[in-house]
C-alpha cells in the first residue's frame, strides 16, 4: 500500500474532510473522517488499493465525544478516525464490507454503547448476561471495587450478591 | 431429517478454555453454528487506565497464558516509541530470543492439544514432553515457565552468557531433531492425514474476509508475517523463511506450524551466536508524553496489535489490544458449516484457539 497514493484518493473523494494525516509511531498513518464519510471511505480503500485488512477497532470515550478508530494494515498502518457524539452515538456498519468487522463492532458497540446500524446480532458479547451496569469503558463509569462500601471498612452485601450469580445492583 | 441442538461448553471435557458453541445438527453434519465468548473476560483493558505503565507491563503478560512474552513486548515496545527510548540492541536481541522460544513452545503445545483430539496420545506426549526442553530453559533464563517478565520498559531485566548459551544450543539439536519425527508423523502416519485433510479449510478469499491472520492465514495461502513485513525488535537482523502452504485445513495449519517451529530454532541459534554486547536496559521516566501509537507483532497466533494513548500522565488514558484469536473466532462458523460432528473438536483444536486472549 502507498500511504501517499491513499492519502491523495481520500482529498479526491472527500474533499470537504479534516483528514489531517499524521505519522505515528510505529509507522502508521492517521486520518480524521466524518462519521458519515467512513463507510464509503473503506468502501473505496477495498476497491481501488484492495485494502481489506482491518486489524482492530478502537473505541475511545475521550470525555466530550466518543472516537472510533479503524486500524488497516497492509505493508504498512492505515487508521481512520472518527467521532461521535457522546448521547446516541451510532454509526453505521461495516460488515457487508468487512465480515471480520462483526465482532470488533460488538465489542465496541458493548464496552462504549456504540450502536452500528444494521449490524444484525448486536447481543451480548463479553460482557455476562445479567450484566446491567453501564458500558464499562464510558467515562465516570465507577469499577465494580468502587461500588463497594469500602470507606466504613465493611465489605458491602454487593460484592457478595455478585458471587451468588444474583444480578448486580 | 429432524435437527439436533447440541450446546458445547462453557465448560466441556473437550474444551481446554470456557467457550459456548451452540451447534445445529441433522443426523451427523453440522447445519448451523452459534458463538458466545466472554466467560474469560477479566476487563482488562478498563484495568490498564487504573494501573501506571510500569504497574501495566505485569497486567500486560497476563492477557494471554501462552504467548505472555510477545504481549509486553507489543506493549513495552509501543511505550518505548511514545518516550522516544533507545533501546539497547543486546536487550532487543534477548527480546527476540524469548519471542522465539515461546513461539516453539506455543506451537509444540498445540500440536500435543491437536494430536490428542484426534485420538493420536502418542504424538501428544511427545509433543509435551518435548516441549519441556523449551519451557526448562525459558525457567532458566527468567524464573518462569509461563509468565517470564523479562520486558521492562527501555530493555529487559535477563542477561545470558556465554557459557549458557552453549548449553541451550545444545538442547536445540535434541528438540530439532524430535521436531523432525513430528514432521514425518504428518507427513507419512495415516491416521494423522485421514483426521486431519480436508477439516477445517478456510480458502484464502474467506480468509481474508474475516481478517485472519498468523499460521491460520498463511496455511491458506496468504503470505503474511509481521516479523518480515513490519521488523520490531532484533527481526530485521535475522533471516528467516515465512512457512505458507496452500491447502487451508488443520494439516496445511499442522505443517505450517510445526516448520515455523524448525524456523524459530534457527533463528534462537543466529541470535544466539551473534548476541552483541553491551547495556540490558536504558532508564525510562515514569511519565509519558501525550500521544498515540499503534504497535504491532506477530504472536504465535498471528498479528498481535496494541493501541496505546497516554494524556502525559503516569497512566495511560487507553490500551486497547487486539488479540489474533479474535478474527480466528469470527471465522469459525465458515469451518463448522457442515461438517462431521466428530471433526468439531478438530477444527477448534486447529485454529489454535486462546480464549483468555480474545476475551480479555
Amino acid at each position: 500500500m502507498n500511504v501517499d497514493l491513499v492519502l491523495e484518493a481520500l482529498h479526491e473523494h472527500f474533499p470537504t474532510d479534516p483528514l489531517e494525516p499524521r505519522i505515528v509511531p510505529v509507522d502508521e498513518t492517521i486520518v480524521t473522517l466524518t462519521p458519515e464519510n467512513v463507510r464509503p471511505a473503506v468502501q473505496m480503500l477495498i476497491e481501488r488499493f484492495d485494502l481489506r485488512h482491518l486489524s482492530a477497532i478502537t473505541g475511545i470515550d475521550t470525555g466530550d465525544e466518543i472516537e472510533l478508530l479503524y486500524h488497516f494494515w497492509d505493508g504498512q498502518g492505515l487508521t481512520l478516525r472518527t467521532s461521535l457524539p457522546r448521547e446516541n452515538s451510532h454509526t453505521v456498519t461495516l460488515i457487508d464490507l468487512i465480515p471480520g468487522a462483526a465482532f470488533y463492532e460488538r465489542e465496541v458497540s458493548e464496552m462504549l454503547h456504540v450502536l452500528f446500524d444494521g449490524h444484525p446480532t448486536p447481543d451480548r458479547f463479553l460482557l455476562p448476561d445479567d450484566w446491567e451496569g453501564e458500558p464499562p469503558l464510558r467515562r465516570g463509569v465507577p469499577l465494580a471495587c468502587q461500588t463497594d462500601n469500602l470507606e466504613n471498612g465493611e465489605l458491602s452485601d454487593q460484592r457478595h450478591s455478585r458471587f451468588k450469580g444474583e444480578a448486580r445492583p | 431429517m429432524s435437527r439436533i441442538t447440541i450446546p458445547i461448553g462453557p465448560q466441556h471435557p473437550a474444551l481446554k478454555e470456557p467457550l459456548s458453541l451452540k451447534l445445529v445438527a441433522e443426523g451427523e453434519r453440522i447445519v448451523e453454528s452459534a458463538l458466545r465468548i466472554g466467560y474469560a473476560h477479566r476487563g482488562l483493558e478498563r484495568i490498564f487506565q487504573n494501573r501506571n505503565y510500569v504497574q501495566n507491563v505485569h497486567v500486560v503478560e497476563r492477557v494471554c497464558g501462552i504467548c505472555s512474552h510477545v504481549h509486553t513486548t507489543a506493549y513495552c515496545q509501543g511505550v518505548e516509541a511514545l518516550l522516544g527510548l533507545e533501546v539497547p540492541p543486546r536487550a532487543l536481541y534477548l527480546r527476540t530470543l524469548l519471542c522465539e522460544l515461546e513461539r516453539i513452545h506455543s506451537h509444540l503445545l498445540w500440536l500435543g492439544v491437536l494430536a490428542e483430539h484426534i485420538g493420536f496420545t502418542t504424538i501428544f506426549m511427545y509433543a509435551w514432553r518435548d516441549r519441556e526442553i523449551v519451557l526448562d530453559i525459558m525457567e532458566e533464563l527468567s524464573g518462569g515457565r509461563v509468565a517470564h517478565a523479562v520486558n521492562v520498559i527501555g530493555g529487559v531485566r535477563i542477561d545470558i552468557d556465554p557459557e549458557y548459551a552453549h548449553s541451550i544450543l545444545a538442547r536445540f539439536d535434541d528438540l530439532e531433531r524430535q521436531i523432525e519425527v513430528f514432521l514425518g508423523v504428518i507427513l507419512h502416519e495415516r491416521t494423522f492425514q485421514v483426521r486431519t485433510h480436508g477439516i477445517g479449510r478456510l480458502t484464502a478469499e474467506q480468509v481474508r474476509r474475516y481478517c485472519v491472520v498468523g499460521p491460520v492465514a498463511r496455511a491458506s495461502g496468504i503470505d503474511v508475517d509481521m516479523r518480515r513485513d513490519a521488523p520490531y525488535a532484533a527481526y530485521d537482523q535475522l533471516d528467516f523463511r515465512v512457512i505458507v502452504a496452500h491447502e487451508g485445513d488443520v494439516w496445511a495449519r499442522t505443517m505450517v506450524r510445526t516448520m515455523e517451529s524448525v524456523e524459530s530454532l534457527q533463528m534462537c541459534r543466529q541470535l544466539l551466536h551473534a548476541m552483541p554486547e553491551g547495556p540490558l536496559a536504558v532508564r525510562a521516566p515514569r511519565r509519558v508524553p501525550p500521544g498515540e501509537v499503534v504497535s504491532r507483532c506477530e504472536a504465535p497466533r498471528g498479528e498481535l496489535v496494541y493501541y496505546i494513548r497516554s494524556d502525559g500522565s503516569d497512566r495511560p488514558a487507553r490500551v486497547k489490544v487486539r488479540t489474533p484469536t479474535l478474527p480466528a473466532l469470527a471465522a469459525l462458523s465458515e469451518q463448522l458449516q457442515d461438517i462431521n460432528i466428530a471433526d468439531v473438536p478438530t477444527v477448534l483444536a486447529g485454529v489454535d484457539l486462546c480464549i483468555a486472549c480474545a476475551d480479555r
